[in-house]
C-alpha cells in the first residue's frame, strides 16, 4: 500500500511540474522583439505603450509614497515646507504646463521631453538610494522603495525608448529622436545642481516629474492610438 | 456741519473704546479645488468682521518667483472664491495662495497654502447615467452605462478617470458598491424579481478626489421565475423520495439492523431467578426463590439423590476417542437430562467438555471400553488413597489433566459450576485385586444396572473383558479405597448404594474412607475430618486401616505424598468429591465435599492431598 501511494503521488507532482512548466513556458516563450526578427511575439505599439504606461504609474506611486513618508518624519509642521526653497535640477528642461501647450508640442518633441526627464533623473536617484540604504533612520521598507524606482526609472527609459523605435519604424514620428538620447549631451550642467539637492527636495521634484512622465505619454498613446482606451 | 463731523467722530472714537469695531479677523483658506486639472477655485472662510465692512482679498505667489499676483475673478465661483481660469493656471507648478481681509481698522492675513493643481483634482459627477433591464438564460441583469463628466478631457488623455456605483433595492439600507474602472458600462446579476432598485455612479482621478455621486436612477426589475429555484426544488423533490425509500427499507430490515447495531446483551439465567421479582425490589422473594428444594443435600442420605462426580483418568492413546465420545455425550447427556442450562449461560474456565462428559444412557460397552482402556493405559500409579481418585497423577511423561482422566463425570443440574470430580480410578496395580468392584451409580440419574457388574483391575496387560459386563451400567459410580498395596498403590473398590445388588465378594469394608469436610480456613484450605468408624474396624481385616489424615490443599494439581510427581495438566478440575454414605454406616453427617457448597473458585483449586500412613492391616 505505501508503494502505490509513493508512485501516485509521484505521479501527481510530475504533473503538477508539468503544469507549470507548461505555463512558464508560455509565459517567458515570446521575447519581445520590435524589430520583426523571426522567433519573437512581436508587440502591437498599444501593447507597448500600455506597458510604459503601467509602469510610469506604478513609478509615480512609488514616488509618491516615499515623499509623503519623509514629510511625515522630517516636516510635521506645515510652515517649514513653506519656507523650502524647492528648485528642482529638472527645471532647465521645458516642459509644457498645460493641457494645451502639450497637446501643441508635436510628437516628436513630447517624446523628447519625456525622455529627457528620464534621463536627468537616472543618476540622482542612483544616489540617492545609496545614501538611504547607509541611513539608518528609514527602514528597509523605504530603502526598498527607494532602490525599486531608481531601478523603475532605468527601466522605463529603456521602454520608452522602445516606443520611440516602434513608432518610428512605423512612420509616426521622424528619425531626429534617437539622436537626444545620450544623457551626456542633455543636461551636462546638472551635474552639480542635484548633488547639492536634499533628500526631501529630490522627492518632492522626482513625485512631480513622474507625474509629468505619466501624463505625457498618456497624451502622446491617446494622440498616436486613439481608440484604445481614450 | 463741522460739529457734524466731530461728532460723528466722537461718536466713533466712543465705539472704539467700547470695543465693538475691531480690525478683522483671520481669514481662512479652506480648499482649493479642480475639476477637470486645467481651471481651479480656491475658497476661504472668513474671520471676524470686527463689525465693520471688511473686504477679502487673494494673492498668490508662483513657484520660484517673487511676483505677487492678485485673484483675477471673485464672482464665477461665489461668494469668498476665487476662480483661476485656464490661462491663469499652471499645472506641475507650486502656487502660494494668501487671503487677506481688510476693513477699516485693519486688515488680517491668513494662513499661506502651497497648491499644485494636479493634486487637487475633483471631477464632477458622471453624466448620463442610464440603467437597463437585459434578458439572460440564467435571468434579468442590470445593464449601467454612464458618461464622464463634461469638463473631462479623458478622450485626450489629460485625465484618467476610474468609477465606481453602488446599487441598493428600494427600502434597503446597505448599497452594494461595485468598481468599475475606467469602463463606462457595468452589469449587476442575481436581481429579485419584482424589485425596485436604485442605482449611483462617482468617478476619481487617478490621483486626486472622488467625485459627488451622481443622482439616483430608478429602476424596476420584472417579475421572472428564478431559474435557480426549480433545480432546488428537484433536488429537494428528489432527495426526499431517495430518504423514505431509505426509510421504508430499514424498516423492513429493522431487525436485523438492530441485532447489529445493538447486539443483545446476554442475560443472567439463574433457576429460579425472576427479573420481575427483583424489580419489584423484594429481595427476600427473589432469594427464596433461588434456593432449590433439596439443594444442598443434607440428610437424604440416598446416592442416588447425589451427583457424585469423579475424576478422570485418561490415558493419551485414547485420548481422542474419550474426547469424541466426550463430545457425543455431553451433547447427548445434556439432552437426556433436560439440563436447564441455557446456550448463553456462562461456563466457568474449569467447565470443559471432558468434564461435563457424561455417560448418561450409555451402553454398558461404552463402559466397558472404558475400563479396558483404563487398564490399558495404566501404568504406575500415583500414591492415592482414600476416595480421592481424584487425582490423576499420572506419572507418565504425558501428563493428563484431570479433566482429561477418563470416567466419568457427571454434572450436577442446577449448577453449571465446574463439578467436583471424583475419578473412578482403576489402577493398575500389580498386586491382586481382590475383587473386582462395581462401581455404583446414583440411582435418582440413572437407571439402576439391571446386573451387577465388576471391575477387576488386573495387570497392565489388560484385564479380559470377562469381568466387565456392565450392563445398564449407570455413569456414576464410586469408588472406594480399599487399601494402599505394597508399592504404594491405591487398590480401589467401588462402592455400592443400597440398591446396588452385588452377588458375591464384595465384602468390602464400607469403609469410610470419605472425608468429611471440617470446614474450609483462612488459607482457603479445605478441612477434612477422619472419620474413624469403629465398624470399619470390625468388619474387615483387608481393610484399609484410616489413618488418612486428608488435607486438602489449594492446588490442581494432585500429588501423593508417597510419589511426588505431580500432574502439570490444566488446573482444572478439582478434587472434591462426594461420596454417598452407606446407610448402614452411622456418620454424624454426610462429610463429602460437596461441589454445591463450595465456591467455585475454592472448587478448582481444590486440591486434596492425603497422606498416607501405610498400614496394611
Amino acid at each position: 500500500m505505501p508503494e502505490n501511494f509513493r508512485s501516485v503521488s509521484a505521479v501527481w507532482v510530475g504533473l503538477v511540474c508539468l503544469l507549470f512548466y507548461s505555463r512558464l513556458v508560455r509565459v517567458g516563450a515570446a521575447p519581445i522583439c520590435t524589430n520583426g526578427q523571426a522567433g519573437c511575439h512581436i508587440l502591437s505599439l498599444a501593447d507597448l505603450f500600455d506597458r510604459v504606461i503601467q509602469h510610469s504609474a506604478r513609478m509615480h506611486g512609488i514616488s509618491s509614497d516615499l515623499h509623503s513618508e519623509f514629510e511625515q518624519y522630517f516636516f510635521p509642521s506645515k510652515n517649514h515646507i513653506g519656507r523650502v526653497n524647492r528648485i528642482c535640477h529638472t527645471s532647465t528642461i521645458l516642459t509644457p504646463n498645460g493641457k494645451e501647450n502639450a497637446q501643441r508640442l508635436a510628437r516628436e518633441e513630447l517624446t523628447e521631453v519625456i525622455l529627457k526627464l528620464l534621463v536627468a533623473w537616472r543618476d540622482p536617484l542612483w544616489h540617492f538610494q545609496q545614501s538611504i540604504a547607509h541611513h539608518h533612520d528609514f527602514n528597509n521598507f523605504s530603502s526598498n522603495k527607494a532602490l525599486e524606482m531608481s531601478d523603475m526609472v532605468h527601466e522605463l527609459r529603456k521602454g520608452v525608448e522602445k516606443v520611440a523605435e516602434k513608432m518610428q519604424m512605423l512612420g509616426i514620428i521622424s528619425n531626429s529622436v534617437n539622436s537626444l538620447t545620450s544623457p551626456e549631451a542633455l543636461i551636462p550642467s546638472d551635474r552639480a545642481e542635484w548633488r547639492l539637492m536634499k533628500d526631501y527636495v529630490l522627492l518632492y521634484c522626482f513625485r512631480r516629474d513622474s507625474n509629468k512622465v505619466q501624463n505625457y505619454l498618456k497624451i502622446l498613446k491617446c494622440r498616436i492610438i486613439p481608440q484604445h482606451e481614450c | 456741519s463741522v460739529y457734524g463731523v466731530l461728532l460723528f467722530l466722537c461718536l466713533l472714537d466712543v465705539y472704539k473704546i467700547s470695543g465693538h469695531f475691531g480690525p478683522p479677523g483671520k481669514p481662512k483658506l479652506t480648499s482649493c479645488r479642480s475639476p477637470e486639472k486645467e481651471t481651479f477655485t480656491c475658497w476661504w472662510e472668513p474671520g471676524s468682521d470686527g463689525g465693520l465692512p471688511t473686504t477679502y482679498a487673494l494673492y498668490y505667489r508662483k513657484e520660484n518667483s517673487d511676483a505677487v499676483y492678485e485673484c483675477p475673478d471673485y464672482h464665477t465661483a461665489g461668494e469668498n472664491s476665487c476662480f483661476f481660469n485656464k490661462n491663469d493656471t499652471s499645472i506641475w507648478v507650486n502656487y502660494n495662495i494668501t487671503v487677506v481681509a481688510t476693513n477699516a481698522l485693519g486688515s488680517n492675513f491668513s494662513d499661506p497654502v502651497d497648491v499644485d493643481v494636479v493634486y487637487i483634482v475633483q471631477p464632477h459627477t458622471p453624466e448620463n447615467v442610464t440603467v437597463t433591464v437585459m434578458e439572460d438564460k440564467d435571468g434579468p441583469f442590470l445593464r449601467v452605462s454612464w458618461e464622464p463628466p463634461r469638463k473631462a478631457d479623458t478622450r485626450s488623455g489629460w485625465i484618467t478617470l476610474i468609477y465606481e456605483l453602488r446599487v441598493k433595492l428600494e427600502g434597503e439600507e446597505e448599497w452594494e458598491e461595485h468598481r468599475a474602472g475606467q469602463q463606462k458600462m457595468f452589469n449587476i446579476f442575481s436581481l429579485r424579481s419584482g424589485g425596485m432598485y436604485l442605482v449611483q455612479v462617482r468617478c476619481k482621478p487617478d490621483h486626486g478626489f472622488w467625485s459627488e455621486w451622481s443622482s439616483t436612477t430608478y429602476i424596476k426589475v420584472p417579475d421572472y421565475f428564478p431559474r435557480e429555484t426549480s433545480v432546488w426544488i428537484l433536488i429537494a423533490v428528489f432527495s426526499a423520495f431517495i430518504f423514505f425509500i431509505l426509510t421504508w427499507i430499514l424498516n423492513l430490515k429493522s431487525n436485523s439492523v438492530k441485532h447489529c447495531l445493538l447486539p443483545p446483551v446476554p442475560g443472567p439465567k439463574i433457576k429460579g431467578f425472576d427479573k420481575q421479582l427483583l424489580k419489584n425490589g423484594r429481595s427476600e422473594e427473589v432469594f427464596s426463590a433461588l434456593v432449590v428444594p433439596g439443594f444442598p443435600p443434607t440428610t437424604s442420605s440416598d446416592c442416588e439423590d447425589l451427583l457424585v462426580e469423579y475424576l478422570e483418568v485418561y490415558t493419551p492413546e485414547e485420548q481422542e476417542l474419550i474426547l469424541e465420545e466426550g463430545k457425543d455425550l455431553q451433547e447427548g447427556c445434556l439432552k437426556s437430562k433436560g439440563s436447564p442450562s441455557d446456550s448463553d449461560s456462562g461456563r466457568g474456565s474449569c467447565d470443559s467438555h471432558t468434564l461435563l462428559m457424561e455417560k448418561c444412557g450409555e451402553g454398558e460397552g461404552k463402559e466397558e471400553k472404558h475400563q479396558e482402556r483404563a487398564q490399558k493405559g495404566k501404568r504406575q500409579q500415583k500414591h492415592q488413597t482414600g476416595w480421592e481418585e481424584g487425582d490423576v497423577s499420572h506419572t507418565r511423561e504425558d501428563v493428563l489433566s484431570p479433566d482429561m482422566s477418563e470416567g466419568r463425570v457427571k454434572t450436577w443440574p442446577s449448577v453449571f459450576s465446574p463439578l467436583p470430580q471424583y475419578s473412578s480410578r482403576p489402577l493398575d496395580h500389580q498386586g491382586s485385586l481382590e475383587t473386582a468392584r462395581q462401581l455404583c451409580l446414583s440411582d435418582s440419574l440413572f437407571p439402576p444396572p439391571s446386573t451387577s457388574s465388576h471391575l477387576s483391575y488386573n495387570a497392565k496387560e489388560g484385564l479380559a473383558a470377562s469381568g466387565l459386563q456392565l450392563p445398564g451400567f449407570r455413569s456414576t459410580e464410586y469408588v472406594e479405597v480399599q487399601r494402599v498395596n505394597q508399592e504404594d498403590m491405591v487398590i480401589l473398590q467401588p462402592l455400592f448404594s443400597s440398591s446396588c445388588q452385588r452377588d458375591g465378594h464384595l465384602q468390602i469394608g464400607q469403609g469410610e474412607d470419605y472425608s468429611k469436610v471440617k470446614g474450609v480456613d483462612s488459607g482457603n484450605m479445605l478441612l477434612l475430618q477422619r472419620e474413624v468408624e469403629v465398624k470399619r474396624e470390625e468388619e474387615d481385616g483387608d481393610r484399609y486401616s484410616c489413618d488418612i489424615q486428608d488435607r486438602v490443599t489449594e492446588s490442581c494439581y494432585t500429588t501423593s505424598t508417597a510419589a511426588s510427581s505431580q500432574v502439570t495438566g490444566k488446573p482444572t478440575s478439582c478434587a472434591g468429591t462426594a461420596m454417598p454414605v452407606q446407610e448402614e454406616m452411622v456418620l454424624a453427617a454426610n462429610g463429602y465435599v460437596d461441589a454445591a457448597t463450595i465456591r467455585q473458585q475454592e472448587m478448582c483449586q481444590v486440591r486434596v492431598e492425603t497422606k498416607t500412613h501405610s498400614n496394611k492391616g
